[in-house]
């Protein structure tokens, strides 16, 4: 039983990370429409900031979210106020818009991570915060682990209520059912699309600043949680934010349990689900 | 919308055809082109000559010791005779080629490992006028020249062929990592450049060595001779059983490997071995199965990728075995700057301290001195920077550039380094030149501890337990 329980939470303590990452990526490809490549250097960002604050000048992690997540929000949402708002009016199609954005975050991602370069180099980054052990029914685990997990599932769940409850939370959905009936209706969409790319970017760095709490970082871990938060979002439904969030713990619990019987085989587990979802429900887990 | 877009696109298109098809070329436009295409050939022709075609691997059979043997050589284009001085003549510098990782995931590596070694060294080789080469009766500096391989071992050995064969580099320095010496070796024996490497272990490359007479390894390795110290260390103290993570790759499988053969040798049962993807991200599991095996000795054979998460989830869960070994991470600065005090009794592999003699405290002064501690590496840079002061030395005492007689040289002499007394055995560095094997960290100093001739310190053990706030 404790075994059982040992892998339930270990998974839960990982899906929570792939939640919150997968939600930034299903914002800002489920409604803005980009299918931003460079996801993950966001994430870089916030793990490789936290580090410099922490180590630097000893801000304690968990305020450095405070810090990071408005930080990315306005990159974000200046960059596609800038770079996407212009090739969105340069595009013929939504089609079109979709490759060229693609291409545009491939050339974020190396932009973003050489400037990491040049800022921390390429060493691997860590420090030690809340490395002890808690007992849950028998079974341990890091502290640090639970506190990631708590503010994993207490952004997750605001920011759907943001999404379910607020008149911008309205817009947003809106304009990821259907762009040119919300902005007949008198949605400003480009600022809707802005601010969907922000959420992403502050989501993002959120979980980058908590993945730094329990893992290493460094200027190229970005692109292997960008392949992950593309399984989720596909396993959870393109664009649907509720799915992301379900489809990160699902993730979470099949590597955890797969980790237990043979790590090697985490990572296969995971293209395996994708490929069973492709065939057997392409849209999703809660997709349309 | 986009229909109507469409529409317009293609009707202008149509008309800028008809515009060109009939347009016709007035004299002006005729001039204009005239003189580009004129200015073009100008250009061209300032352009540097073509360089010769590279040196060609041709098989000759010639008889060695009464036997025929086909032998690779590598013939060099004659070249055209001209009035300005050959290359020899104005040799004013000695070109070293380098495929490194300074992208991708053994950057991390890489960038604390051997570039601090041959950028200091360097340096510190050309302020005194460079390396003295007897038959130019001169000294050259040293220039370098290093590609990125993005940690990509494919790339490298590209890279490598290019330096050789297009740069036509005076010499070769080695790539970064096991795999990496292993697929770099073959390339530069059959070229006949000598490549004292660096970073990575040889235990699958050491059988071929003889038959790789270019080829000279300087980093220690799991059986040279680090697990074996390990072994005896571990079974003076007591320990009876091990648990092994390793990673899935050359270096993991080499150093589980030799564990699987020196361990038992000293009555030590192994109850569990894991092996670890590279990209894994909780290795909690693998922690907690350790745990459950209650083994005295824990060995995390990986990078510091893995090491430092396994660090970290030892910590977490409270897994304190008697002994805790991983590496290479554990021999690096940024490990003691990520955990603290925590790590201590954490043992890895090492060469030096610098309590060891006023030789290695003159070498830690000047690398780590005024610079970052993350990038201190106690187990390889004077390993790298002895292996630099043989290369050099070996030209001197050749005094000449030929390979074949540097190779000779780096073959039967001996060398006064860092580590003392220093030389080759059948292609590795001798296991006596070697001035530790295994680390402890200990009140933020990372000792040698073993073999004990050698060590700084006594072995603390059991290891002291993790923090518990």
């Amino acid at each position: 039983m404790i075994q059982v329980l040992d892998v339930v939470i270990a998974g839960l303590l990982l899906g929570g990370l792939y939640a919150l990452i997968a939600m930034g990526l299903s914002l800002q490809y489920g409604v803005a429409r980009v299918l931003n490549v460079s996801h993950g250097e966001f994430i870089m960002l916030g793990g490789m900031t936290t580090w410099m604050l922490y180590s630097g000048f000893h801000i304690n992690p968990l305020l450095a979210v405070a810090i990071c997540g408005p930080g990315a929000f306005l990159l974000g949402f200046i960059l596609h106020r800038t770079m996407f708002k212009r090739l969105l009016a340069l595009s013929a199609s939504p089609g079109i818009f979709e490759s060229n954005s693609m291409l545009a975050s491939f050339g974020l991602l190396f932009i973003i991570q050489n400037i990491a370069f040049m800022i921390w180099g390429p060493e691997i980054r860590g420090y030690s915060y809340l490395a002890f052990p808690v007992d849950l029914g028998g079974a341990l685990f890091g502290a640090n682990r639970l506190v990631t997990l708590g503010f994993a599932i207490a952004i997750g769940l605001a920011f759907y209520t943001f999404l379910a409850r607020t008149r911008m939370g309205k817009a947003i959905r809106a304009a990821a059912q259907d762009p040119v009936t919300a902005g007949l209706l008198g949605v400003d969409i480009n600022l809707v699309l802005a601010l969907c790319f922000g959420f992403g970017a502050a989501m993002a760095s959120i979980a980058g600043v908590l993945i730094s709490i329990s893992y290493p970082v460094n200027a190229t871990m970005g692109l292997e949680y960008t392949i992950i938060a593309i399984i989720v979002v596909v396993l959870g439904g393109l664009g649907s934010i509720p799915g992301s969030f379900i489809g990160g713990f699902v993730l979470g619990i099949v590597g955890s349990i797969v980790t237990s019987i043979e790590p090697g085989l985490a990572l296969v587990a995971y293209y395996v689900i994708f490929m069973l979802l492709l065939l057997v429900k392409p849209t999703g887990i809660l997709g349309r | 919308m986009s229909e109507n877009g469409s529409t317009e696109l293609a009707e202008s298109e149509n008309k800028k055809e008809e515009r060109m098809s009939t347009k016709h070329l007035t004299r002006r436009e005729f001039i204009r082109g005239a003189a580009l295409t004129g200015a073009g050939l100008v250009v061209a022709a300032c352009a540097p000559a073509p360089t010769p075609p590279p040196p060609q691997v041709v098989k000759e059979t010639v008889v060695v010791a009464g036997t025929p043997q086909i032998v690779e050589k590598i013939i060099t284009p004659t070249p055209v005779p001209t009035a300005v001085p050959t290359k020899a003549a104005v040799k004013d510098k000695i070109v070293v080629g380098m495929s490194r990782p300074l992208s991708g995931p053994l950057a991390q590596i890489g960038d604390s490992a051997f570039k601090p070694i041959y950028e200091t060294w360097v340096k510190e080789v050309n302020d005194a006028g460079g390396i003295q080469v007897k038959e130019l009766n001169k000294k050259l500096p040293i220039e370098l020249k290093v590609y990125d391989d993005k940690s990509d071992v494919g790339t490298m050995t590209r890279l490598t062929e290019k330096l050789i064969v297009e740069d036509k580099v005076d010499f070769l320095w080695p790539g970064c990592g096991t795999s990496f010496i292993f697929a770099q070796a073959p390339i530069a024996n059959k070229y006949g450049y000598v490549l004292v490497t660096a970073e990575g272990g040889a235990t699958s490359i050491k059988d071929m060595l003889p038959s790789l007479p270019y080829v000279f390894v300087t980093l220690s390795f799991s059986d040279w001779y680090q697990l074996p110290v390990f072994a005896d260390l571990m079974a003076e103290k007591g320990a009876k059983t091990a648990f092994i993570a390793y990673i899935a790759d050359l270096h993991g499988i080499e150093y589980s490997g030799v564990a699987g053969i020196e361990f038992p040798k000293k009555g030590i049962n192994i109850l569990g071995v894991k092996s670890l993807p590279p990209d894994i991200k909780d290795l909690s599991p693998v922690i907690k199965e350790a745990k459950a095996s209650n083994a005295d000795i824990f060995c995390c054979f990986a990078y510091p990728d893995q090491i430092m998460p396994a660090t970290g989830t030892s910590m977490e869960l409270g897994y304190n075995p008697k002994a805790w070994l991983g590496g290479p991470g554990v021999n690096f600065g940024f490990y003691a700057t990520t955990f603290g005090p925590a790590i201590e009794g954490v043992m890895g592999f090492t060469t030096f301290s610098a309590k060891q003699s006023a030789t290695a405290k003159a070498l830690a002064d000047k690398l780590y001195t005024g610079k970052p501690r993350e990038l201190q590496d106690w187990w390889g840079h004077p390993l790298y920077w002895a292996g630099l002061e043989m290369w050099k030395q070996a030209i001197e005492k050749a005094g000449t550039l030929n390979q074949e007689k540097i190779r000779d040289v780096l073959t039967k002499e001996h060398f006064n380094t860092v580590l003392g007394d220093t030389w080759f055995v059948n292609g590795l560095l001798a296991k006596e030149s070697h001035t530790g094997e295994i680390g402890q960290w200990q009140k933020d100093q990372f000792e040698v501890v073993g073999p004990k001739n050698k060590a700084t310190a006594a072995l603390v053990y059991p290891k002291p337990a993790w923090p518990t706030k």
